[in-house]
C-alpha cells in the first residue's frame, strides 16, 4: 500500500477548508495562542504529532501549529475521522494518517506510519499513541520529549504508568486544567452528547426518566442539558461526595441496580469500563436507550453472566439489543463516545478553549521539556488565565481589578 | 390484503422509488414504538368501525410519524390516500413502505411545486369524504381546481395555525358548506406541539447545523408566543441569555417576568449571538434591521412564514453569498460584515433537522385522528370546530397512563359549591 493512501481522497480539500472557515470565526482564542507562540518562536522546526478525533478544529489547531513554525503531522483512527478535514490538511502540507474506511489492521499501519515521523511533541487523546509507543514502539522514545493529553480516560493511565515508573516521558495533563475540564467536559460534551442522542432517535427529552451513570464533570454537565430540556434525572455513582454533589443540584441518586427497571435513558460518563453491563441491560425496561458519554468501549459491556447478543439496526446508528421476554433496548454507535461516534463532536466554542489549551502546553513543553520528570504535570496556572481572559475578551466580558484595600484585606489575618 | 390489491395500489400510487420499502417498514415501527397514544386510545377509539369504507385524505408533512398515523386509519377500515403538505420534507422510504403496506401514495421527495401539485389534485380525484389536511393545502385546492368534489366532502381536521385561518376565511365567505376540526387549537396539540416540539427542535437543529455551543450565547427571541417561549426555555436551559423582542405587550411582560431581558430590535441586535425569529408573521428580520446586525450573526427561523427572515433582501445587499456548511448560507453584507442564515430562511427544525420529537406527534396526530373521528360521528354544523374537552383531557390522559401515572379525583366535598361556602364561612 502507497503513502498516497494515508488518506481517503485528496479531492474533499475543498470541503475541508470550508469546514475549518466555518470554524475560524468561533475560535478566537486558538488564534491567539497561535500568534503568541509564532512570536515567541518556541515551536520553530519543532516534529509536533497530533492525534485527536480529526474534524474542523483538530485541523484549525494543526494549522495554527504549522503557522507558528512547527512541522506537524495528524493521526485519527477510523471512527472519528472527517476525510474532508484530512484532504484539507494534507494539500496544505501537514502529513496525515486517517481514514474513515479504515479497518483495524489499516488503522494499525496508519499509526505506525504516524510514529514513523519521529513526533517530539505530542498531543495524545486517550494516551492511545502514548501506551502504544511504550508498549511497542520503545524506539520512538528517542525523539518523543514531551505529551500534551486530552482527556479523562487518557490522564488515568499516563499517572497509573508514572506511579510505576515505566513512564518515559514528561506528559502535561491538558485535561485537567480548569479552562479544559470546567467547559469542555461539562458544556461541551454535556450539550453534545445530548443532543446527539435526540438529533438520532428523534424523541423529545421531556418527561424522560434519564439515568446518568458517574457524576464528575462529564456527568454533570449531561444532567444540566437533559434537565434542562425536560428530563428528571437519576445520578448513579461510587464516590460519596460526587454523589452529594448530585442531591444538591437537585438530582435524585440510586443504585444502577435499583433503576434499570425504570430509567428511559442510561448515560455512561465514567470513562471507566464495565460500568454498565449486560446483567444491568437485561433489567431494563423495553425501549431504554442508552448511549455512551464517556470513553467508549469497553464502558458498556454487553458481556457478564450471561451475554447479550447484538441484533440489527432500528435506525442509523440505533442498534437493537433483544434482553429477553420479547423485550429490545437501543444501544447508540454500538457503545463508542457517541457525540463524537455519530455526531459533530464538542461545538466548536469549546473545543477553541481545549485546543489553546493544547498549543501553550505544547509551547510550554517545547522550552522546558528538558527540565521536567517523567511525570504527569499540571497545565501552569498562567496558562488558564490567559485562555480565560482571551476567550472573556473576545465574548466582550469585561473583568474587575482587584482594589489595593481588597489586596491588603486578603492578605491579612 | 390481498396481493393483486397490493399490487393495484402500487399502480395508481406516484412515489420515488418502491425498493426503498424495508428501510421505510423501519421507521416506522420506530415512530409506532413511541406513540403510545395512537397505537393505544386512537386505535382503540377507531376500532367501533366508524372508518370503515371511509375514504380519508391524509397530506401532512410525509414522513414515518404521519405513516404510522396513516397505518392506524387504515387499519380502522379506511381507504386512506396519503401525499406529502411539502415536497421537501417527504420521506421516499415511508412512501415506499406505505404503499408496500398496501395504502395509495402520491409524493416524491424534492418533486417540482408543479408536480407536487399535481399529487395533490391526485389525492383529490379519489373522492376523500374526509381530510386530514396540513396548512389546509388539499382543501383549498380542491375548492379552486375541484369544486364539485369539494363540494362533496363531509370534514376536513385541520394540524396548524395557518390552516385554520384559510378556514375561518373560507367559512365567513359562506365557502364551507362542510364541518371542520381546527385540530391546533385542542391543548394537546398547541400546548406541546408549538412550545415543546417546536422548541426543543429548533434549538436542537441551530445546534446540529452549526455545530455551536449555547452556554454563554446571547440569543434574540423573536416573538414570545408559544414557540417562543418554547425556544427560550431551552435556550435559557442550555446556558445561553435571551433577549426576547415582542410588539405585544402583554407577551413581552410575559417574557420579562419569566426572568428574560425584553427589549426592541434595534437594541437587541448588536448584541446577540443568533437571532431566531418565532412571530407567524413576515420579514421580522428584515432590510432596515441589517445595519444593527452582529458581525457573523446567525439567523434562523422558527415561525410559521419562510419569509420571516427577508433572504431575498439580504442576498440583494450582500456582495457574495457562500453555502458553507450544510443549511448555512453566508453572506456578505455590503461588504461590511459576514450575516449566516440557516435552512435560506426555512423552518430551521424542519428543513436542518429531523422536525418534531416523535412524542409530540404522537399528541398532535392523537388529536388528528378523533377530530376526524369527531366529524364522523359527530352532528356538527359547517364551520370550524374545535375537539371536544373530555376527548382532549382523553388524550392527556392516555398519555400520562402510559407513563404509568395515574391522577387523583376531585371528591365532592372538595368542590367549592356555594353549600361549601356557607359551610366554611357561616
Amino acid at each position: 500500500m502507497s503513502l498516497e493512501d494515508n488518506i481517503l481522497d485528496p479531492g474533499l480539500a475543498a470541503e475541508g477548508a470550508q469546514q475549518m472557515e466555518w470554524a475560524r470565526p468561533f475560535m478566537p482564542v486558538l488564534a491567539e495562542a497561535q500568534a503568541s507562540a509564532k512570536e515567541s518562536g518556541a515551536l520553530v522546526g519543532r516534529r509536533v504529532g497530533i492525534s485527536l478525533t480529526l474534524d474542523a478544529t483538530t485541523g484549525s489547531l494543526a494549522q495554527a501549529l504549522a503557522d507558528a513554525g512547527a512541522s506537524v503531522s495528524v493521526h485519527s483512527t477510523a471512527a472519528y475521522t472527517i476525510d474532508a478535514v484530512a484532504a484539507a490538511l494534507t494539500v496544505r502540507d501537514i502529513p496525515v494518517y486517517a481514514r474513515s474506511d479504515a479497518d483495524a489492521a489499516l488503522d494499525s499501519i496508519l499509526l505506525d506510519r504516524f510514529v514513523d515521523g519521529r513526533i517530539e511533541l505530542l498531543v495524545d487523546d486517550g494516551a492511545h499513541v502514548t501506551r502504544h509507543i511504550h508498549a511497542k514502539r520503545t524506539d520512538a522514545l528517542q525523539d518523543l520529549a514531551g505529551v500534551a493529553e486530552e482527556t479523562t480516560s487518557g490522564v488515568r493511565p499516563l499517572r497509573v504508568m508514572a506511579d510505576e515508573g515505566a513512564l518515559k516521558v514528561p506528559c502535561i495533563a491538558v485535561n485537567d486544567a480548569k479552562t479544559k475540564q470546567l467547559f469542555d467536559n461539562v458544556y461541551g460534551t454535556g450539550q453534545s452528547v445530548v443532543m446527539t442522542l435526540l438529533d438520532v432517535t428523534n424523541l423529545q427529552m421531556q418527561g424522560k426518566t434519564c439515568v446518568i451513570v458517574g457524576y464528575g464533570c462529564v456527568g454533570q454537565g449531561i444532567a444540566r442539558m437533559a434537565h434542562a430540556l425536560g428530563a428528571r434525572i437519576v445520578v448513579t455513582e461510587v464516590d460519596p461526595v460526587r454523589a452529594l454533589q448530585a442531591i444538591h443540584d437537585g438530582h435524585r441518586v440510586a443504585k444502577l441496580e435499583s433503576v434499570c427497571p425504570s430509567g428511559d435513558i442510561f448515560i455512561t460518563a465514567t470513562g471507566i469500563g464495565y460500568s454498565l453491563t449486560g446483567d444491568h441491560i437485561r433489567r431494563m425496561k423495553d425501549g431504554a436507550v442508552i448511549s455512551v458519554g464517556g470513553a467508549g468501549p469497553p464502558e458498556i459491556d454487553l458481556g457478564g453472566e450471561n451475554p447479550l447478543q447484538a441484533a440489527g439496526l432500528a435506525r442509523a446508528a440505533v442498534r437493537t439489543i433483544p434482553i429477553g421476554d420479547e423485550r429490545s433496548v437501543f444501544l447508540i454507535a454500538d457503545g463508542e463516545c457517541s457525540n463524537v461516534a455519530v455526531g459533530e463532536g464538542n461545538p466548536i466554542e469549546i473545543m477553541d478553549l481545549s485546543l489553546a489549551v493544547q498549543l501553550y502546553a505544547i509551547a510550554y513543553l517545547a522550552e522546558h521539556s528538558g527540565t521536567l520528570t517523567n511525570d504527569v504535570h499540571a497545565v501552569p496556572a498562567e496558562i488558564d488565565d490567559r485562555v480565560a481572559r482571551s476567550a472573556l475578551r473576545a465574548i466582550g466580558a469585561e473583568l474587575d481589578i482587584p482594589s489595593p484595600a481588597q489586596i491588603r484585606h486578603a492578605a491579612s489575618w | 390484503m390481498t396481493q393483486d390489491l397490493n399490487m393495484d395500489i402500487a399502480a395508481r400510487s406516484s412515489i420515488a422509488d418502491p425498493s426503498l420499502a424495508d428501510e421505510g417498514l423501519l421507521a416506522i415501527a420506530w415512530a409506532r414504538r413511541h406513540s403510545p397514544v395512537l397505537n393505544g386510545l386512537v386505535r382503540d377509539e377507531l376500532a367501533d368501525g366508524t372508518f370503515e369504507g371511509k375514504r380519508v385524505a391524509l397530506v401532512v408533512h410525509l414522513e414515518a410519524k404521519t405513516a404510522f398515523l396513516a397505518t392506524v386509519l387504515a387499519d380502522a377500515g379506511a381507504k386512506v390516500v396519503v401525499a406529502g403538505s411539502n415536497p421537501h420534507s417527504t420521506r421516499d422510504d415511508v412512501s415506499a413502505a406505505l404503499v408496500n403496506l398496501g395504502i395509495e401514495v402520491h409524493s416524491s421527495r424534492n418533486s417540482s411545486y408543479e408536480q407536487w401539485e399535481a399529487d395533490l389534485l391526485s389525492v383529490a380525484d379519489t373522492e376523500p369524504q374526509y381530510i386530514i389536511d396540513d396548512g389546509a393545502e388539499l382543501t383549498v385546492r380542491m375548492a379552486k381546481h375541484r369544486p364539485r368534489l369539494f363540494d362533496r366532502l363531509l370534514g376536513v381536521s385541520e394540524e396548524t395555525t395557518t390552516g385554520v385561518a384559510r378556514l375561518r376565511t373560507l367559512h365567513s365567505e359562506g365557502r364551507l358548506p362542510f364541518p371542520s376540526m381546527a385540530a391546533n387549537d385542542a391543548a394537546c396539540k398547541h400546548m406541546f406541539d408549538n412550545r415543546y416540539g417546536t422548541g426543543q427542535s429548533t434549538v436542537q437543529a441551530i445546534l446540529k447545523l452549526t455545530n455551536l455551543l449555547m452556554a454563554g450565547k446571547t440569543v434574540a427571541i423573536v416573538g414570545y408566543g408559544w414557540v417562543g417561549r418554547g425556544i427560550a426555555t431551552y435556550v435559557r436551559g442550555l446556558g445561553g441569555q435571551c433577549i426576547v423582542v415582542e410588539t405585544d405587550p402583554v407577551k413581552a411582560l410575559e417574557a420579562f417576568s419569566d426572568g428574560h431581558e425584553v427589549s426592541n430590535m434595534v437594541a437587541a441586535l448588536p448584541r446577540s449571538d443568533l437571532v431566531v425569529t418565532a412571530t407567524g408573521g413576515m420579514r421580522a428580520v428584515a432590510s432596515r434591521h441589517f445595519p444593527s446586525l452582529k458581525p457573523d450573526a446567525i439567523l434562523a427561523n422558527a415561525g410559521h412564514h419562510d419569509l420571516e427572515i427577508d433572504v431575498d433582501a439580504l442576498a440583494e445587499e450582500s456582495s457574495s453569498r457562500v453555502d458553507l456548511r450544510d443549511g448555512i448560507t453566508q453572506f456578505d453584507w455590503q461588504g461590511k460584515k459576514t450575516v449566516n442564515v440557516l435552512s435560506s430562511g426555512a423552518l430551521v427544525n424542519i428543513a436542518g433537522g429531523l422536525g418534531h420529537p416523535i412524542e409530540i406527534m404522537d399528541l398532535s396526530f392523537a388529536v388528528q385522528g378523533l377530530s376526524c373521528r369527531e366529524l364522523v360521528i359527530g352532528d356538527y354544523e359547517p364551520g370550524v370546530h374545535v375537539l371536544p374537552k373530555h376527548l382532549d383531557d382523553a388524550i392527556a390522559r392516555a398519555k400520562l397512563v402510559s407513563e404509568g401515572i395515574h391522577l387523583d379525583s376531585v371528591d365532592d366535598d372538595q368542590l367549592d359549591s356555594m353549600d361549601q361556602w356557607l359551610e366554611v364561612n357561616p
